[in-house]
């Protein structure tokens, strides 16, 4: 019992966020190459260069800064990021947490995230983590609602808030076809939860790095690993809430997760690199005029679509 | 009641962690961090419910204080005289009172923990008690539930319209400027073209001759 219930689903979880953080290191360094970006060394050491050289570096300590918050922050992230990961069906039974709730789970982590990274700015005690922070409180409140509204209507044809169901639902149709308004918003949350791309608020360069601006070493690597994990994390949501899951012919169920998860990662990453970072004004006007009752239309028609 | 010592020990550990935390919420000087320790009590509690079985409640928990915490603490650092909610602020006020209050309630809780008969009805393992609680919140009750949310939204709103055009600093229709550091002195923080900080300082004085 011990072994199945804790161990087994805690490697699992474990063993995904490394792999899954540096797939996400790899295949960023390889678009940007793509897209003639100039490379310095392999692309497949550098992600494992970087991480070294972090682990080598001396921590940063700016004046007073709250340290409790301050260094626990970017393990916190993480550990969301592990929570995502823990609620992500790989197959009917291979899933490390099986929660009847782990849509509303996967909710909490949205908010927590939020929480977590608001800290991680104001916690620094500096000027440019605490813009940051509050930017993302800004971007944070307003995707939140989107997100509900989007996972309340993959859950309504499920009858249920479990993952496992909500993939077994998508046996006849997928609902990236069945409620076509959903991945597209779905793929805006992602960028904003992980602040990634055109919704880097937190962390952008015009805060010489926002949130992030005051921290070296080892609390640096853990922040971005952190990052990239809980885009995986959200990869994994995304593929099982839209794109079916395991499901799939031919091949065994956790392949065609692998799959799906590296398409919506691809495409995650692809719109980082090829979309402009949008002002955190304009930002929250588009959310709340233009996103939210887009997300409105998504729930009615996923819900006139289960009264059907 | 068969359930494992790691239950019994996750609830310790749980219970201990809530209370501490709460407790902290008045011993820190800081709003954020009251706010965000007051969360952390709650997901600790949130926990509990997931080991009491309610799957939802639990969940809803957290998911229902990290979004309110965070609310409060930003509408906190805007509507007090604490930019940026670092300055030092007292978390304990009517001390007398609030000692009264918390012996009493913890006197009957403990009573009726201790004292009272809890019936012994165990559910059938069948029960799905997320379905359950959606069939009572959406069922009969639905009326009541929202219309209770209604009415909150309102106030909310509402209690945002009334205090928001009154600024920190003066009705935010007339421009509102920070008082002076001393009566009658100049805004602060608003020095004029001179760079001294003594700047208001002499204009006032230049004021009485």
């Amino acid at each position: 019992m011990f072994l199945n219930e804790l161990l087994l689903p805690v490697l699992m979880v474990t063993f995904m966020l490394t792999v899954g953080a540096y797939v996400v290191a790899v295949l960023d360094r390889l678009i940007a190459g793509a897209f003639g970006a100039p490379q310095a060394g392999s692309v497949w050491l550098a992600p494992m260069a970087r991480g070294a050289w972090l682990m080598t570096q001396h921590a940063n300590a700016t004046e007073a800064p709250d340290w409790q918050a301050w260094r626990l922050a970017p393990a916190l992230y993480l550990a969301l990021a592990a929570i995502g990961l823990a609620v992500v069906p790989w197959s009917e039974s291979l899933v490390a947490t099986d929660l009847v709730t782990s849509v509303v789970l996967w909710g909490s982590v949205e908010a927590l995230a939020t929480v977590v990274i608001f800290l991680h700015g104001w916690s620094a005690n500096a000027l440019l983590p605490l813009i940051g922070g509050y930017r993302y409180v800004a971007l944070g409140l307003s995707y939140i609602l989107i997100s509900m509204f989007v996972l309340i209507g993959v859950a309504l044809p499920a009858e249920s808030l479990q993952f496992t169901q909500v993939v077994a639902s998508q046996e006849a149709l997928w609902n990236v076809l069945r409620q076509p308004l959903g991945l597209p918003l779905f793929l805006i949350v992602g960028l904003g939860m992980t602040f990634w791309g055109p919704l880097n608020l937190a962390d952008s360069a015009d805060l010489a790095g926002g949130t992030a601006s005051e921290i070296s070493g080892p609390p640096r690597l853990v922040w971005d690993v952190a990052r990239a994990a809980m885009l995986v994390a959200f990869s994994g949501v995304a593929a099982s809430a839209f794109l079916g899951g395991w499901l799939g012919p031919w091949l065994p169920g956790p392949l065609w997760m692998a799959i799906k998860m590296l398409a919506v990662l691809l495409v995650l990453l692809l719109l980082g690199r090829l979309l402009p970072r949008i002002a955190p004004e304009r930002c929250v006007t588009l959310m709340w005029v233009v996103l939210l009752p887009l997300s409105f239309l998504d729930l009615v028609w996923a819900g006139i679509g289960a009264l059907l | 009641m068969n359930h494992g010592i790691g239950v019994d020990i996750a609830f310790l550990l749980l219970a201990t962690l809530a209370v501490v935390t709460g407790w902290r919420v008045f011993r820190t000087d800081s709003m954020v961090r009251a706010s965000f320790f007051l969360l952390v009590s709650f997901i600790a509690v949130g926990v509990i419910m997931i080991l009491l079985a309610a799957e939802y409640l639990g969940v809803a928990m957290f998911f229902m204080m990290a979004v309110e915490m965070t609310v409060m603490a930003l509408f906190m650092v805007m509507f007090m005289m604490n930019p940026a909610g670092l300055n030092p602020m007292n978390m304990v006020h009517q001390e007398r009172i609030a000692i009264g209050a918390g012996i009493v309630g913890f006197l009957v809780l403990g009573a009726m923990a201790l004292f009272a008969v809890f019936p012994d009805q165990p559910v059938s393992a069948s029960l799905d008690p997320v379905k359950s609680l959606g069939n009572e919140m959406l069922g009969d009750s639905m009326l009541i539930f929202e219309s209770a949310g209604l009415v909150l939204l309102t106030t909310m709103i509402g209690v945002v319209v009334l205090s928001c055009h009154r600024g920190r600093y003066g009705a935010a229709a007339e421009g509102s400027l920070p008082p002076g550091l001393e009566p009658g002195g100049d805004p602060a923080g608003k020095p004029e073209e001179d760079e001294e900080e003594e700047g208001g300082g002499h204009h006032h004085h230049h004021h009485h001759h």
